[in-house]
């Protein structure tokens, strides 16, 4: 059970432990580059609490956040969006893209002491991801088959190329499920969510319901030497500035998402003890957007689209609303993703007589009192800041003749009237656009991703038939340039089109200690796991 | 009955009241508006709260134009600006015109509130009080069941449901305030229902519901004048309350809504929070004032002798 570098850490915590010791290595620690040293329990903090543990069943941010230490997925992101092995060592795709073959670590074990092979990964992406995942039915429609020739291959097979499932094997969205532990059960209650065994870099030690989740380093984790702490206890405190005075009196040193309120960033971020990250969620990439309900008059007139389009001042939103932590979005996908962005999009710039103009076109003249329009509108109920910006998009409406009255809600029933009864005149939320706009983009927009009761699904009710082809063109190239072209169309046509406003590009944010070294900084690293982080000095 | 400064008050007066000359006995010290301006507290309250009702009232004279307008640069500290002398919040909105026109909003709620709660409790009480038996038996349980229940709570899961606005919350509110008043009518129509006038009515004929109205009700209404300014000062508190919770009303500012919406920026612009909860802690004392005086004023039993 000892490797070599359980032994290293454990002497080199005991020479920790030593007063004298300690004196010889910060200073040397501190400085880039340094060795990462080992050990040390890392406190972070999660908010809210997640309704279960495996990321592959529960894709809530937070579970997340905890399940990528416990479980791998078959590759990762580098900084850069490339691939790099993790469960696989390599890969390889057939020439007509309807094939790929994974070689998988033959040195990994799965917590409980099983050895991790190709069933495991055959399980997990026919029977987890395929079948219960909210988002792996649609991204692995068309896979077929997995074979297992060999305990360390698999073999997938898919009915037509899908380039897209190349966005969707990182750890934390299709996750490798151990075969022995979930077969025959129902995946989505086995109890085993509640107390995970995976192959990850941390072993699920206990969770406290409403208190805190504690995590212990894997000793046989199999890339070797890390992770570098020995726990990592997940604490779960609901009230913002409570986190924020948990990170500033030192009690807690990482916080992945949603640290502290907007308003605050500024702050912690003057503090020099601490770090405000706004790298690792470029994978997620979260979009905001202000949709019209086009099954109600008058928006179906595209310039009374246009006229709310003209009217939103979109920096002046990022600059106010979102203190700066955002910016003016130029479509659907966001600007860092340059593999799919479309520049030169057409845009529309803040220009109140234009709005105003298109509107008296549209035939809506403004009646005594100043009010040519009076409709409600729904903000997201993810949060404060969506609630302000529901306030910000009333004054600025109020300028072009429109009265808006705003509908507030709980999250349920905001899901429930937004997503399952339409009832809305206008409605504001961000979506995760995700590394490939077939799995974050196209459900704004296509005709088939009118799900009645799916959150984040096309609630607009957009469905034309002109964008429609280029979505299913866009699910089945199987070469990378001409796909490449049809998602720069799509982008086009939302543009033209108009079903909803794009607003902003959010910026979301990590905040922790300036002692933790080795931050992961990859597009999904808020997400990601701990094992490249340790404490310096 | 406690001995406080407003019990003192009338007995000062009261001593220095031998040394006047006879004619002066012409004024009638029993009179409501004599007692009430000899009343301090009552006439402190009173005055807090006609300021607060002319911000009201005039808010849209004073400050013309739209008060969730966003006018200067957000986080505008007080006293920085002569131009927005309370300074400005997160969205650049004039902190002072919106405490002017957010006293519209919380007076309404307050008085409907109460209003609403007062006429729910007097029906219940009076009638319970009045007829006993089975009606009062019957009545006072189904006053139990709202009392037993904790009235923030209460209002929440009724706000809730009906979706916020000012309308749902003001039933809120009554729904879970009325109980009090109920109570206290129903113990004065306990008390009342066989005094000798009222068995003098009820021999000459008088039918009970008009025997409800012109004897029962007036005895009874002093109480009830006290516990419904009270009332209007705790709906006023409970809005606030709710608006803080995100249960306000999103397109009406009121005193709750603006403390709500400061209370993200707490640690770094404390003023947004302390400047409406300064408005809210004012109108909620004047009101108390104006109770506390109410019952001095109107007990017989605090009197120049």
């Amino acid at each position: 059970m000892t490797s070599p570098f359980e032994t290293l850490a454990l002497s080199r915590r005991t020479l920790l432990a030593g007063a004298g010791a300690s004196l010889l290595l910060p200073a040397a620690a501190r400085r880039a580059g340094a060795a990462p040293a080992a050990g040390g329990t890392l406190v972070a903090v999660l908010d809210p609490e997640p309704a279960g543990l495996v990321a592959g069943l529960t894709i809530s941010a937070p579970a997340v956040a905890v399940s990528a230490n416990i479980f791998d997925g078959l590759v990762e992101y580098d900084e850069g969006f490339k691939l790099k092995p993790s469960l696989a060592t390599s890969w390889e795709t057939s020439a007509n893209g309807t094939v790929i073959t994974f070689r998988l670590r033959n040195d990994v074990t799965w917590h409980d002491g099983t050895p991790f092979t190709s069933a495991d990964v055959a399980y997990s992406l026919l029977e987890v991801t395929k079948k219960v995942h909210p988002r792996g039915n649609a991204v692995f429609a068309n896979l077929t088959a997995v074979d297992t020739p060999d305990p360390h291959t698999a073999v997938l097979r898919f009915s037509r190329p899908s380039p897209v499932v190349w966005a969707a094997f990182n750890g934390t969205e299709t996750q490798i499920l151990p075969k022995h532990l979930y077969e025959g059960t129902n995946p989505l209650t086995n109890p085993l969510n509640g107390k995970p065994i995976g192959t990850g870099a941390f072993v699920f030690k206990e969770w406290v319901k409403g208190e805190r989740i504690v995590l212990e380093r894997n000793p046989n984790y199999w890339d070797k030497g890390r992770p570098y702490l020995d726990r990592v206890v997940f604490r779960i405190i609901r009230d913002p500035a409570s986190r924020a005075a948990a990170l500033e009196t030192g009690e807690a040193q990482y916080i992945p998402l949603n640290p502290v309120p907007l308003s605050d960033v500024a702050r912690i971020k003057a503090s020099k003890d601490l770090v405000v990250e706004t790298r690792g969620f470029e994978g997620p990439a979260p979009m905001y957007f202000f949709d019209f309900n086009l099954r109600r008059e008058p928006f179906g007139d595209i310039r009374v689209r246009q006229a709310f389009a003209h009217a939103l001042n979109r920096k002046a939103l990022a600059e106010t609303v979102f203190y700066g932590l955002a910016k003016p979005a130029a479509g659907p996908v966001p600007s860092y993703q340059t593999q799919f962005f479309a520049p030169d999009l057409p845009q529309y710039d803040y220009n109140i007589a234009k709005a105003e103009a298109l509107l008296d076109a549209a035939g809506l003249k403004k009646g005594a009192d100043g009010v040519r329009l009076r409709i409600d509108h729904i903000p997201s109920a993810y949060g404060e800041d969506y609630r302000r910006a529901g306030e910000y998009f009333k004054q600025a409406l109020k300028r072009i003749g429109v009265e808006v009255t705003l509908r507030n809600y709980d999250l349920p029933t905001y899901i429930k009237v937004v997503f399952t009864e339409y009832d809305f005149d206008t409605h504001s939320a961000w979506y995760s656009a995700y590394p490939d706009p077939q799995i974050g983009v196209q459900r704004r927009y296509w005709s088939q991703a009118i799900k009645k009761g799916t959150p984040s699904s096309n609630a607009s009710g957009i469905a034309d038939p002109e964008i429609d082809a280029v979505i299913e063109r866009i699910q089945t190239e199987g070469d990378v340039e001409k796909r490449n072209a049809d998602i720069r169309e799509l982008q086009r046509l939302a543009q033209v089109k108009l079903p909803s406003v794009n607003l902003l590009e959010l910026t979301f944010y990590r905040a922790y200690s300036a002692k933790l070294s080795g931050i992961d900084l990859a597009p999904f690293g808020g997400y990601q796991s701990l094992k490249t982080v340790w404490v310096g000095a | 009955m406690s001995l406080d400064a407003t019990d003192i008050l009338p007995r000062a007066a009261a001593a220095s009241a031998p040394a006047a000359p006879k004619p002066r006995r012409a004024v009638r010290t029993s009179s409501f508006g004599y007692r009430f301006l000899r009343s301090r507290t009552a006439l402190a309250g009173s005055i807090g709260l006609a300021l607060v009702a002319g911000a009201a009232l005039f808010a849209g004279q004073i400050f013309p134009g739209d008060p969730l307008d966003m006018v200067a640069r957000p986080f505008m500290w007080p006293l920085t600006s002569a131009e927005y002398p309370l300074g400005t919040d997160m969205l650049g909105r004039d902190i002072l015109v919106g405490l002017v026109y957010a006293a519209r909003v919380s007076l309404a709620v307050g008085l409907a509130a109460a209003g609403l709660a007062v006429a729910l409790g007097v029906v219940f009480g009076a009638l319970s009080g009045y007829f006993g038996g089975w009606v009062d038996q019957v009545l006072t349980r189904i006053t139990e069941v709202f009392q037993t229940m904790p009235p923030l709570v209460f209002v929440v899961v009724v706000v809730a449901i009906l979706t916020p606005s000012v309308s749902s919350i003001v039933l809120g509110i009554a729904v879970t305030s009325w109980p009090q008043v109920a109570r206290l009518v129903r113990a004065e129509a306990l008390r009342l229902r066989d005094a000798e006038f009222v068995q003098a009515a009820r021999v000459m004929g008088m039918g009970h519901f008009r025997i409800i109205l012109t004897h029962i009700l007036p005895n009874a209404i002093s109480p009830v004048v006290v516990a419904g300014s009270i009332l209007v000062a705790s709906a006023i508190l409970t809005e606030a309350a709710l608006s803080f919770l995100g249960l306000g009303d999103p397109n009406l500012i009121s005193w709750g809504s603006m403390i709500g919406s400061g209370r993200e920026v707490l640690r770094t612009a404390w003023y947004m929070t302390a400047l409406p909860g300064l408005a809210i802690s004012l109108t909620v004392m004047a009101l108390n004032l104006l109770g506390n005086g109410l019952n001095d004023v109107l007990n017989p039993r605090v009197s120049l002798t």
